[in-house]
């Protein structure tokens, strides 16, 4: 058994901070009282408290050199409960990462309508297969339950564009002209379009404007043309009375 | 000749280059780009090189996570005398190794569903220089460079 105060002096030594000494000095005091289940759930705590203020690095340092000053410091147990503390913290760092990219997800695209029949996807970032997946169920879901007839998709945001984001695209983009809208594909900047030359990704099924302002023009005139088919079309059907005896026949 | 090649570069050592990068998660990807894009830009490539750079990085890096699941992207600066500097990059893993590299390199060719079949091709006609050396079992390593131009 040592003596506490031999305890705090050697705690002073090893920690830089008054925080981190105090923490030592909990530990070691901990290490060599009573040992017991109990004892090692508390001392893995210290321990995670201590990677927390040091790196996992310095931290073994300090732990090595606390087992070259004490002779009867049960080195290999510390370890074990300090890979377990790191393990504790990195999967908690995990779970945090993994909730802020939901969030992400949740937050990066969002889907807008600006104007009659016509909706706006505006990308931001670079986008994963995980995150295309969510934009293009979200944008396809948008589409059918608003009875959209243009989608303007707008990249300026994406910093690159690889043959999985191309790819990913294209995918949106057909499945979208399956639920009968038009795509008008927008925002490519200068060395992305070079670099998707060289990879060989071409969008030719799509419309593509040269900024928003020409995407809006093109997607406005697009539907503007299909309600004047429509209206001509109501029309002949009018004078031809074709649209009575429908209506008769329907009730 | 190949495959002495091929061994030497999966066992080299990580603190020969100036960047290296495991891949073993989706995540890593972005981070081998990020890192490519870092690289490019401190030594000095235009905008459009820093891009093609990081897409070919970005195309490499996802064909270790798709068909080897693990291996390593590696960086290194190259201060040439006539031609300029330039930067290399390796892809490295231990992988299933590709049978017919001439088929990989067609374009349109592709084993996984939901791809272009564009990648390897596509990084070809990004870089200066590409090359590729496989050997079934044993893994793939694809060596390329890019020569940074002055404008």
């Amino acid at each position: 058994m040592h003596a506490p105060q031999n305890l705090s002096a050697l705690a002073r030594k090893i920690g830089r901070t008054p925080a981190e000494t105090q923490l030592w000095e909990e530990f070691l005091g901990k290490l060599f009282a009573a040992e017991g289940a109990q004892e090692e759930a508390a001392l893995t705590s210290t321990l995670r408290s201590l990677a927390e203020e040091l790196e996992e690095e310095p931290l073994a340092a300090k732990i090595a050199a606390l087992a070259a000053e004490l002779p009867e410091f049960p080195a290999t147990r510390v370890f074990q409960l300090a890979l377990k503390a790191c393990g504790e913290k990195r999967r908690e760092q995990e779970e945090t990462l993994s909730h802020l990219r939901q969030m992400l997800a949740e937050l990066a695209t969002p889907i807008i309508r600006i104007w009659t029949d016509m909706l706006l996807v505006a990308m931001i970032g670079n986008i994963d297969s995980q995150r295309a997946q969510d934009i293009a169920e979200r944008l396809l879901n948008r589409v059918s339950s608003t009875r959209a007839k243009v989608v303007i998709v707008d990249v300026t945001g994406v910093p690159m564009i690889d043959t999985v984001v191309g790819g990913f695209l294209i995918e949106m983009f057909n499945a979208t002209r399956l639920l009968g809208a038009e795509v008008i594909l927008t925002g490519i900047k200068p060395e992305v379009a070079h670099t998707l030359v060289k990879l060989g990704v071409d969008f030719q099924t799509v419309s593509i404007a040269r900024d928003l302002e020409d995407a809006l023009r093109r997607g406005i005139a697009l539907t503007m043309e299909e309600t004047r088919k429509r209206r001509e079309l109501a029309l002949s059907l009018a004078k031809s009375g074709v649209g009575e005896n429908d209506e008769r026949g329907a009730f | 000749m190949d495959l002495e090649k091929l061994e030497a570069i999966l066992a080299s050592q990580s603190h020969e280059f100036d960047v290296v990068v495991r891949i073993a998660k989706e995540e890593d990807i972005a981070v081998a780009r990020q890192m490519a894009k870092k690289l490019a830009q401190e030594m000095g490539f235009s905008l459009a090189d820093t891009t093609k750079v990081a897409t070919a990085v970005s195309e490499l890096a996802r064909n270790i996570y798709r068909y080897a699941q693990q291996g390593r992207i590696m960086l290194r600066k190259k201060e040439e005398g006539k031609s300029g500097p330039s930067m290399e990059i390796i892809a490295a893993d231990q992988g299933p190794g590709i049978p017919d590299v001439e088929l990989v390199l067609t374009k349109g060719y592709t084993t996984y569903e939901r791809s272009l079949g564009i990648g390897l091709s596509g990084v070809k006609r990004l870089m200066d220089s590409f090359a590729i050396y496989s050997a079934p079992g044993r893994g793939t390593v694809v060596v390329a460079e890019k020569r940074r131009r002055r404008f």
